[in-house]
């Protein structure tokens, strides 16, 4: 390793770390704009110069171009290489047009800072300045060229690390231009990185824009909670309201970047329908009066039933502190357990891939950026988890071999093989890739059970006709590669999917391959929910008891089943057969309209909380702002009210795990701090996995991983012939797959105006042939049959579909929510053209 | 929309390589000269043809000199500014042409005669101070000969 010395510092660096990196590893940081750590060197803004003084290189040198090397002596200080920044500093500020005050990155620019350290203050050229027009760019990004420097950041990022290509460089020499072919709303999902990146005022957060400076903000530590890969980013609050959110850079999980969904996801918390106040039987009443008829009517209804006769419905957005108090509760009320999933199917697959996350197999979204070969399965990176997407793209610009077995159209920003597979067939597939991708001499010193699971594998000749060649080719790849990682779904995967995805891993492993398992969970604390889930209590029991009046209470924690239950019909009913629904929660839905009591939960950024992303890595939220109507809303534009008092308007809202343990107890521990330790003590005492759990405000920023692995759970236990028996089965039925888009399925951020406006208008995805033998095309409008109800939609041909399928997404715009039972099957028949 | 002859032998050519991309400044020729101008119509149809997007050749249309994303006329006069062309006097020719012409450069006369552009080196050092009309090199220039090439042109539209 190369030892060099830095400013009379000595520092040892691995081999190939570039000058500027040894030398922020000092703690000394180089002025720099086109050098990038997560997009590398070019040395085009030439503002990273420093003196090379002894060493293979001698003289001014730019420092992001230079490996650094054994005997180099660097000066950042050296007068020459000083003077050449500040030429260059000043010479790139020519055309800049100084307009600070009025521009949203003062503040936080490195433009600023860079012409400040360089020693530039006064201004030589006199000339006229080049301007530009420029461009509508959507509803997240504003565009501002004329404060441009040309250091290509934003085009480096956008097409090579982010792999779209709307957005690019224009021109040459002064007249260089970044932006679009023409107006228009940027079709990456994660342009807001632009404003992260730019190094000046050129793409700024339009949607806070002129509402703060960055120190008039309250900023903290967070996670977003739009997905299961629990990225990091700093929220910022200002008037008792989060405007912006930001990429917080993350080792194990997301790098520098985040995606649209989850910078613009946060609008929930202040949106004007957010229920903010205590309600009995619709009636609004102090926090201390809803706890109160919340204890009452509680006292009144256990006393004439027995104590099952309470259901609690805990939720996977929620932070683990509001999981494990509700568990804590209904154990001390002698109820039943919780359950935290609506879907019980859902929650299945959740907990077997809890189970099948061995410490050794799992990787980290940045581990997976280094395989070689990634195999999803029954997963839609850009619609369910965009950074999953992002982070395949690294592994594939490394070289990295990309499979994805699903039926949806898959679309991802990297090259990739689609194989689209039927659910009924993923399995059959999968085994039979994974199969011929192992060498068969690799395994003949394997355990009994893994070599009978191999030689029971189909073989690569189950393939359609029409896929047997890619597959046969695949195999092939995938038995040169070393680092194999499976992403597994599991929002629509069928049960047996997601043991088999931990099964091929293991197999791989057998055959001396690195492999490792990834899931993809349906919410960002879905991990710790299923921690906390008992097998025999699932949300469809308690629908059955209440349909049978053995259930007659029901509490809601931060679950609206009214949003993802797939029969509405019914959840209707049996709701209202209940004598006592309690809602808490943050959002407006018809199970708070619903409720006899209402209790106002704080958000994320209210009260912080510890999320368990989906490779099992608790991480935690800081507290952002206290609370409260937002002044924008109190005041309506005006100068807010001129009323005097200690409290926070409209900051009745407090944390889950207060209410419930308030319920629990009588109220008597109104401190947050101090009731949180609750759940998070029980938690550590009760819960194996989560024993070392520190106490909240403890947690590093790496997090910490929580093993709940259990080998013994059916491994190795699917019965390859009943696989095969399956696909004859559903004949000329096409199968109907509910599904997430990247906007407008996904619960909190389907409250974000500005994500509202790019939502697609939602419409069915089917298979062309499929739609020729219906007659349909492109243009057309459906009426598909479910069971409780028509839904009409738009159609939508794709080529690259399975056959004998039809998407519909749980688009918060469609009522989806009228089928019976899932898989849901229907007849061609059932599909019918609306004429106009 | 380029005439679906121009298209399909584009498309002929375009499927006989094994990196298409190569062939982008070959096709954005074509559309030109079936234009006269790259217009943002032809951009699309580039794209299309190349399956980039319209941005990627876009970044290459407005890179190089001889792709005109803009109307010119019937003549475009390139007039070489780079070292030699500048020692052996290049800039007298400019004066002149501007004078004559009475357009700057970037420009095209009213009656759509003459376009003005700058280029830097043609690769006719030895035949310094050189000029470009429409693809033919002209030089070495006085300003007589120039004056000459002019109205001949004009004789000849």
């Amino acid at each position: 390793m190369p030892k060099l010395v830095i400013d009379e510092r000595e520092i040892e660096v691995p081999e190939g770390t570039k000058v500027i990196e040894a030398a922020e590893q000092l703690g000394i940081m180089i002025p720099r704009f086109c050098y990038h750590p997560a997009l590398g060197s070019v040395g085009a803004c030439r503002v990273c110069a420093v003196k090379f003084l002894e060493g293979p290189f001698k003289g001014v040198q730019m420092s992001c171009m230079i490996d650094a090397k054994d005997d180099m002596v660097v000066s950042t200080t050296d007068e020459e290489a000083v003077e050449f920044r500040k030429y260059v500093i000043e010479w790139l500020m020519l055309h800049h047009p100084h307009d600070c005050p009025v521009c949203d990155e003062g503040g936080h620019c490195l433009l600023q800072d860079m012409t400040v350290s360089g020693g530039h203050g006064v201004r030589r050229y006199l000339g006229l300045k080049r301007t530009y027009r420029d461009q509508y760019l959507g509803p997240l990004v504003q565009h501002e060229m004329n404060r441009c420097i040309h250091c290509y950041r934003c085009t480096r990022f956008y097409q090579e690390f982010a792999g779209y290509f709307d957005l690019g460089v224009m021109q040459i020499a002064n007249h260089t231009y970044f932006g679009r072919f023409k107006d228009g709303i940027l079709e990456s999902p994660f342009t807001g990185n632009l404003s992260d990146i730019c190094p000046t005022g050129v793409y700024t957060d339009k949607p806070s824009r002129f509402f703060g400076r960055r120190w008039d903000y309250q900023r903290s530590p967070s996670l977003c909670i739009n997905c299961s890969l629990g990225c990091h980013i700093t929220a910022s609050a200002r008037y008792r309201e989060v405007v912006r959110q930001e990429a917080r850079y993350s080792e194990a999980v997301n790098g520098y970047f985040i995606c649209d969904r989850g910078r613009h996801g946060f609008h929930y918390a202040k949106s004007e329908t957010r229920p903010g106040k205590a309600l009995v039987d619709g009636r609004e009443v102090t926090t201390e009066e809803g706890i109160r008829a919340a204890r009452e009517k509680l006292a009144e209804l256990m006393s004439r039933i027995e104590s099952d006769g309470v259901a609690c419905l805990g939720s996977a957005r929620s932070s683990l502190e509001n999981q494990a108090m509700l568990k804590q509760l209904c154990q001390k009320m002698g109820w039943q357990d919780p359950s935290y999933f609506v879907d019980e199917s859902l929650a299945k697959k959740v907990k077997t891939a809890v189970t099948r996350l061995e410490p050794e197999l799992t990787v980290s979204l940045r581990d997976l950026e280094g395989s070689d070969a990634i195999i999803v399965v029954g997963a839609d990176p850009i619609n369910e988890a965009p950074m999953l997407a992002l982070a395949m793209r690294q592994a594939q610009r490394k070289g990295g071999k990309i499979v994805v077995l699903d039926p949806r159209p898959i679309s991802l920003p990297c090259d990739y093989t689609h194989l689209p597979v039927k659910l009924d067939e993923i399995n059959l597939y999968l085994g039979a890739l994974i199969k011929a991708a192992v060498d068969p001499e690799a395994i003949t010193d394997a355990e009994k059970d893994v070599a009978r699971f191999y030689r029971e594998a189909p073989m690569l000749e189950i393939f359609v006709d029409s896929l047997q060649k890619k597959a046969s080719s695949l195999a092939q790849e995938l038995r040169a590669s070393q680092r194999v990682v499976i992403v597994c779904g599991t929002q629509v995967v069928r049960e047996t999917t997601v043991v088999l995805a931990g099964d091929c891993v293991s197999l791989l492993r057998a055959a001396k391959k690195q492999a490792g398992l990834f899931y993809l969970l349906p919410q960002a604390n879905a991990f710790g929910a299923s921690l906390l889930t008992n097998k025999e209590f699932s949300f469809l029991n308690t629908l059955e008891g209440m349909e049978n009046g053995s259930i007659k209470g029901l509490i809601l924690v931060e679950n609206d089943p009214f949003y993802s239950f797939h029969h509405r019909q019914r959840l209707d009913l049996a709701i209202e057969k209940l004598d006592l629904l309690i809602v808490l929660d943050y959002l407006e839905s018809p199970a708070v309209r619903k409720a006899h009591v209402f209790l106002p939960t704080s958000t994320l950024y209210e009260t912080g909380g510890i999320y368990i992303n989906q490779e099992g890595r608790a991480q935690a939220a800081t507290k952002t702002y206290l609370g409260g109507i937002s002044i924008a809303q109190i005041s309506g534009g005006n100068h807010p009210p001129r009323i005097y008092g200690s409290e926070i308007p409209g900051g009745e809202a407090r944390a889950a795990f207060q209410f419930l343990d308030q319920i629990g107890d009588g109220g008597s521990d109104e401190d947050e701090t101090a009731s949180r330790q609750n759940p998070l003590r029980w938690l550590s005492a009760n819960l194996p996995a989560l024993a070392k759990i520190p106490p909240f405000g403890e947690l590093t920023e790496a997090g910490m991983l929580i093993n709940s692995s259990d080998e013994g759970t059916g491994q190795f236990s699917l019965d390859w012939k009943e696989e095969k028996d399956k696909g004859d089965m559903t004949g000329d039925l096409l199968e109907v797959i509910l599904t997430d888009l990247t906007f407008g399925t996904e619960e909190l951020s389907s409250f974000s105006p500005p994500l509202r406006k790019l939502e697609r208008k939602p419409c069915l995805f089917m298979q062309v042939n499929d739609a020729a033998k219906m007659g349909l095309s492109s243009e057309d409008r459906v009426r598909i049959k479910l069971d409780e109800g028509d839904v009409e939609v738009d159609v939508r041909l794709e080529e690259n579909m399975a056959p004998g399928v039809v998407i519909l997404p749980r688009h918060r715009l469609l009522e989806w929510q009228k089928v019976k039972r899932l898989p849901k099957f229907v007849r061609f028949e059932e599909i019918e053209k609306v004429s106009d | 929309m380029i005439p679906a002859e121009l298209k399909e032998s584009l498309q002929k050519h375009i499927a006989s390589i094994d990196h298409p991309r190569e062939l982008v400044v070959d096709v954005m020729f074509a559309v030109q000269d079936y234009y006269g101008y790259l217009n943002d119509e032809a951009v699309e149809e580039v794209a299309e043809l190349l399956d980039m997007s319209p941005v990627e050749v876009e970044q290459l249309a407005t890179f190089y000199t001889f792709i005109y994303r803009e109307p010119v006329g019937k003549y475009v006069i390139h007039v070489c500014d780079s070292l030699v062309c500048w020692m052996e006097g290049h800039e007298s020719l400019l004066d002149r042409l501007i004078g004559k012409l009475g357009i700057n450069l970037g420009e095209t006369t009213p009656d759509g005669m003459f376009s003005l552009l700058p280029v830097c080196c043609i690769g006719y050092c030895d035949r310094a101070p050189a000029i470009m009309i429409n693809k033919k090199v002209y030089g070495p220039l006085t300003i007589d000969t120039l004056d000459d090439i002019l109205e001949k042109l004009r004789a000849e539209a």
